[in-house]
Formats: C-alpha cells, sequence, structure tokens
C-alpha cells in the first residue's frame, strides 16, 4: 500500500480510468428470456466470449481474453468442487460471486502494486421455474449486481461503456414484445441490441462529449456490415434439455440464418 | 546449471482430480492399520457390502449394459434395489462390481472429471483419456485393494464418435489393480460373470449370429436371460423376482446417446422371452 492515503485514492483513480478505457470497445453482450429459458448472445471476432460454468450456470465477459480466461477458469473450478463435495443444486450464482469471483477481483484490483483484472462479467443461472431465474453482472473492481429476472424487465446487458448499455436497454424495453417469444424472435432481438450497443460505444469513442444520437443507428445495417467480419455467438439454458446439463452453443450457421434479416 | 530451462506449467489442464487433492480429497482413506483389523472382521462373516454380476455387451446399434439389483455382505442380502450402472455421460455408462462404497465414490469423481475437462479446455475428453482416467482413479484406490478392503471391477461401456470404422460402442473392463482391457465383443464383472461370460462366449462362436449382429431387442432378451442364468449359480447375484417385482437395470448406448429399456418392456420381454 502506498503510504499517503490520498495517492492511493489518486492510484486507484487512474487505475479506474485506465481500465473504462480498456473496456469502451468491447463487444457486447444480450441476455434475454425467451418462451424455453435463456438466451446470451454476441457478436464477436474469433474469441469465445459465451462459456458453460456449470449445470445451471453461464458466464459471459468482455474485456482482456487472458483474464476472461482466468476467471472462467475461477469460476468453474469453485463450481465443480462445490457441486462435487456437496451437490449439484447447491452451486449457485450468488455463492460463486459473493464468495470467490468478487473478493479475487476487488483485491487484486486494489493492490495498487500488482496489475488488476481487464474484464466485465454477465453470469445467467437457470431456475427450475422462469420465477428463479438471476442475472449477476460483476465488475474489474469486484462490484457486482444480482437480479431476480422475476421483479424486472427479463433481460439484462454488457457494454463497455455505460452509455452503450443504457442503449441497449432502453432498444429492448421498446421492441420487447411477448416475453414468451420464441427462440427465433429473441435472436433477432439480442442481435439487434448488440448493434445498437456496438455503434453506440463507437460513436462514443469518436464523439467524445457530445451525445450520440441512438434514433439514428440502423441495427440492420450494423449488423449486417460486423456479420462481414465477425461470427455471432449464441446460447441458451434451457429448461427443456432433456440432461441436467441446461447450457447448449447454438450452431453459428443457423444463429446467421435467425438474425441476417433484421 | 540446473534448470536452464524450466517447463512452463500449462495454466489450467483439466485435471478434476487434481484440484480436488490440492483442497484436500483423497479417494482412498489412508487405512493402513485399521484395514488390517477391518480384513480381520470381514473373515468373521463380513461387513463389507459387494455388488455383483454386470456385464456389457456390444451390438449392431452400440452397447448394451445390464446388472442385477442385488448387494450382499457374505450371506447377508444387504439390498435389493441396488444400482450398479451409473450414467458418467451423455454417452458412457460405468458398470460396478465391488464394493459400492468406493464404486459410487470413484463414479461420483468421474462424472465431474469429464464435465470439468470439457468445461474448462472447451472440448470434449478422448474415449482414450476416459478410459484412461478411470485406469488412474483405481490406481488411487489401491491401498485399498491391497488390503483386501474396497475392491473395485467395473466396466466403462461408451459409444465412441468417429467418422471412420472406429464408431461404435466400446467396452472397456478392469483389473482391481487398475490395468485397462478392451473388450473386443463383450464383458462381464462381478461373482456371477463367469456364466455370463461363458454363455457369451458360447452364443457369439456357435449361435446363429455373432453378437454384433443382434437388434436391440434381441440383445434385451439375452441380457435378461444371462442374468438369470447367473443367478441360478451365484446366490449374491438376483434374477427377477416376481414376488418384489424388481428387475435388473438394463441401458443401451446409441449414437443418439444412452436409453434406460423401462420396466414395462422388461416385464413384458420376461413373460414371453425368459
Amino acid at each position: 500500500m502506498i503510504e499517503e492515503p490520498y495517492r492511493w485514492i489518486e492510484a486507484i483513480a487512474n487505475r479506474r480510468e485506465y481500465i473504462e478505457d480498456q473496456l469502451r470497445l468491447g463487444s457486447p453482450v444480450v441476455l434475454l428470456n425467451h418462451a424455453d429459458g435463456l438466451l446470451l448472445l454476441t457478436v464477436s471476432r474469433e474469441t469465445r466470449k459465451i462459456f458453460e460454468i456449470y449445470d445451471r450456470v453461464a458466464f459471459s465477459a468482455l474485456g482482456h481474453p487472458a483474464d476472461i480466461e482466468r476467471m472462467r477458469l475461477v469460476a468453474i473450478d469453485l463450481a465443480h468442487i462445490e457441486g462435487f463435495n456437496r451437490a449439484v443444486a447447491d452451486v449457485s450464482l450468488r455463492r460463486l460471486v459473493n464468495f470467490g469471483m468478487a473478493p479475487a477481483l476487488k483485491t487484486a484490483f486494489e493492490q495498487v502494486f500488482s496489475a488488476p483484472y481487464i474484464v466485465k462479467m454477465l453470469l445467467a443461472e437457470l431456475g427450475d421455474e422462469p420465477a428463479q431465474d438471476c442475472t449477476l453482472k460483476l465488475d474489474y473492481d469486484g462490484s457486482f449486481a444480482r437480479s431476480e429476472m422475476e421483479t424486472r424487465e427479463p433481460f439484462e446487458v454488457l457494454a463497455g461503456t455505460a452509455e452503450a448499455e443504457k442503449a441497449m436497454l432502453d432498444y429492448l424495453l421498446e421492441h420487447d414484445g411477448d416475453p414468451r417469444r420464441s427462440l427465433d424472435e429473441s435472436l433477432k432481438l439480442a442481435a439487434a441490441a448488440w448493434a445498437i450497443g456496438m455503434a453506440t460505444a463507437q460513436d462514443g469513442r469518436n464523439k467524445e462529449g457530445e451525445e450520440s444520437d441512438t434514433q439514428e443507428i440502423d441495427p440492420g445495417k450494423v449488423l449486417k456490415e460486423a456479420l462481414k467480419t465477425r461470427h455471432v455467438e449464441a446460447a441458451v439454458l434451457d429448461r427443456t434439455a432433456p440432461a441436467t446439463r441446461r447450457f447448449r452453443l447454438l450452431d453459428e450457421k443457423e444463429v446467421r440464418a435467425a438474425v441476417k434479416d433484421l | 546449471m540446473d534448470h536452464l530451462v524450466s517447463t512452463p506449467q500449462f495454466l489450467h489442464d483439466g485435471d478434476f482430480l487434481s484440484v480436488l487433492k490440492a483442497h484436500g480429497y483423497e479417494v482412498a482413506p489412508r487405512l493402513a492399520e485399521a484395514a488390517a483389523k477391518f480384513q480381520h472382521e470381514l473373515g468373521k462373516g463380513g461387513i463389507a457390502t459387494e455388488g455383483t454380476t454386470v456385464l456389457a455387451v456390444k451390438y449392431k446399434d452400440g452397447v448394451a449394459v445390464a446388472g442385477d439389483r442385488r448387494a450382499t455382505a457374505g450371506n447377508l442380502v444387504m439390498y435389493e434395489r441396488a444400482e450398479k450402472l451409473i450414467n458418467i455421460d451423455e454417452r458412457s455408462i460405468l458398470a460396478i462390481a465391488g464394493v459400492p462404497a468406493v464404486a459410487f465414490e470413484i463414479a461420483r469423481v468421474l462424472e465431474h472429471s469429464f464435465k470439468y475437462y470439457q468445461r474448462s479446455q472447451l472440448q470434449e475428453m478422448s474415449t482414450a483419456g476416459k478410459v484412461r482416467s478411470l485406469s488412474k482413479l483405481l490406481k488411487e484406490n489401491l491401498p485399498l485393494t491391497l488390503q483386501g478392503v474396497g475392491m473395485v471391477v467395473p466396466i466403462f461401456a461408451t459409444y465412441e464418435h468417429a467418422d471412420d470404422k472406429n464408431e461404435g460402442g466400446k467396452v472397456y473392463f478392469y483389473d482391481a489393480l487398475g490395468a485397462q482391457f478392451e473388450g473386443v465383443d463383450y464383458a462381464a464383472s462381478g461373482s456371477g460373470s463367469l456364466a455370463v461370460r461363458s454363455v457369451l462366449h458360447y452364443l457369439n462362436t456357435w449361435g446363429d449370429k455373432p453378437l454384433a449382429k443382434y437388434n436391440e431387442s434381441e440383445i434385451v432378451v439375452t441380457a435378461l436371460r444371462l442374468l438369470d442364468t447367473a443367478a441360478d449359480s451365484d446366490t449374491a447375484t438376483s434374477g427377477y423376482n416376481p414376488k418384489s417385482n424388481i428387475f435388473p437395470l438394463v441401458r443401451v448406448i446409441t449414437k443418439q446417446g444412452i436409453r434406460e429399456v423401462p420396466e414395462s418392456e422388461l416385464g413384458r420381454v420376461y413373460r414371453s422371452d425368459v
């Protein structure tokens, strides 16, 4: 620790600024419900962003690939040790994050002489009923926010800037439609929201200080452009899955076909 | 000049057992002195439960796996509803003969290991890797095995997806020390296994057609008949008991995965063909 508390605070502020800047252009992730469970979607370059952690727990992140990898492996280790020692049902998102991942992140962030994790995460847990589904957002500084999907709109987003996240949430609120929408409809909605987020983050980068105008963004156009060089990655946590493992990565070609005509 | 180049450590090699061990877990608790005493107690009439007779046979669509339901301790019937077939993943079954306590623990570690590997490494473990994992676990159990306590002789049955002639059902069996053997056509384990193997050899060599050409209903009938045969000469193996209506467990592993043959179907087969 730096001896003068003020200098420590300054160091933390610098760190925060640096990390926020690194995260700014990360590809957003959209989480939506659909008729049979939850859907996660992103459009990224080659590296994967959406992963299975445990039978009912999914993980997505943006940030530094090596840090994403480390957090993912930490989550998998914690979940499997607990699931083995007790039972599958005892592995909950709350325990994984509150007792495992968040403390580690906070410590890494506050130790100003060692490197922080440059990563923001969105985790989801599928319950037995839709009322028991929950999501958890976890930041590089260890702060986390858990929400039960029943008590609010059934979606969550992850993007590089607060502004982009707000734009995506606004778009989803406006175009939500039937909460029991099919998987295809959810894929389309999620892809559109992703496009809004990506464009907003990029606009924000170009015109700092000015408000970016989401009315101008055409999600179809942004998505079409992105799909030229990126692939769309989507996964579901499916309540109707035959086995206890609920996570399923969707076939890229099928997803691409579903979202290409927004 | 030691260690001019140090071998880098994998950040993560997907080995669940080493993670467990780092947290103080032991597959076979050290029982050195206690085991000797336990062994003495066993000799006096047995307090260790043993499960018996499991078999796996390759047929046209994959592998059929069957196990009787009796668990005994010496001449005492411990349990008549023991489940000796454990689904390890979507297309692998572990059939256990030997001491259930250790066998269930091994099955649990194995099941978690496969899932852990696939989730952390983002690719499924190969069949050869899975077979080897079980072998490693059995070797971990050596202390108990050598003391004569807690011996496990399992069968590992799986369906291998491949683009060549390697595709299809696979059967592996193990000795008490963990050596793995591939059963070309079938495998059986447990106190009733000798009877089962003898019949299978006869059928495969001189029957109407080789076992590998049997269809699903033929193999189910055969499996039930085999367990009945074993039960005839081995008290530790139960056949079908009409009074209590307890059936053996029969499952088939095919390209589509694992299917349990339901009791209704087993009952029908018993009435008509066994």
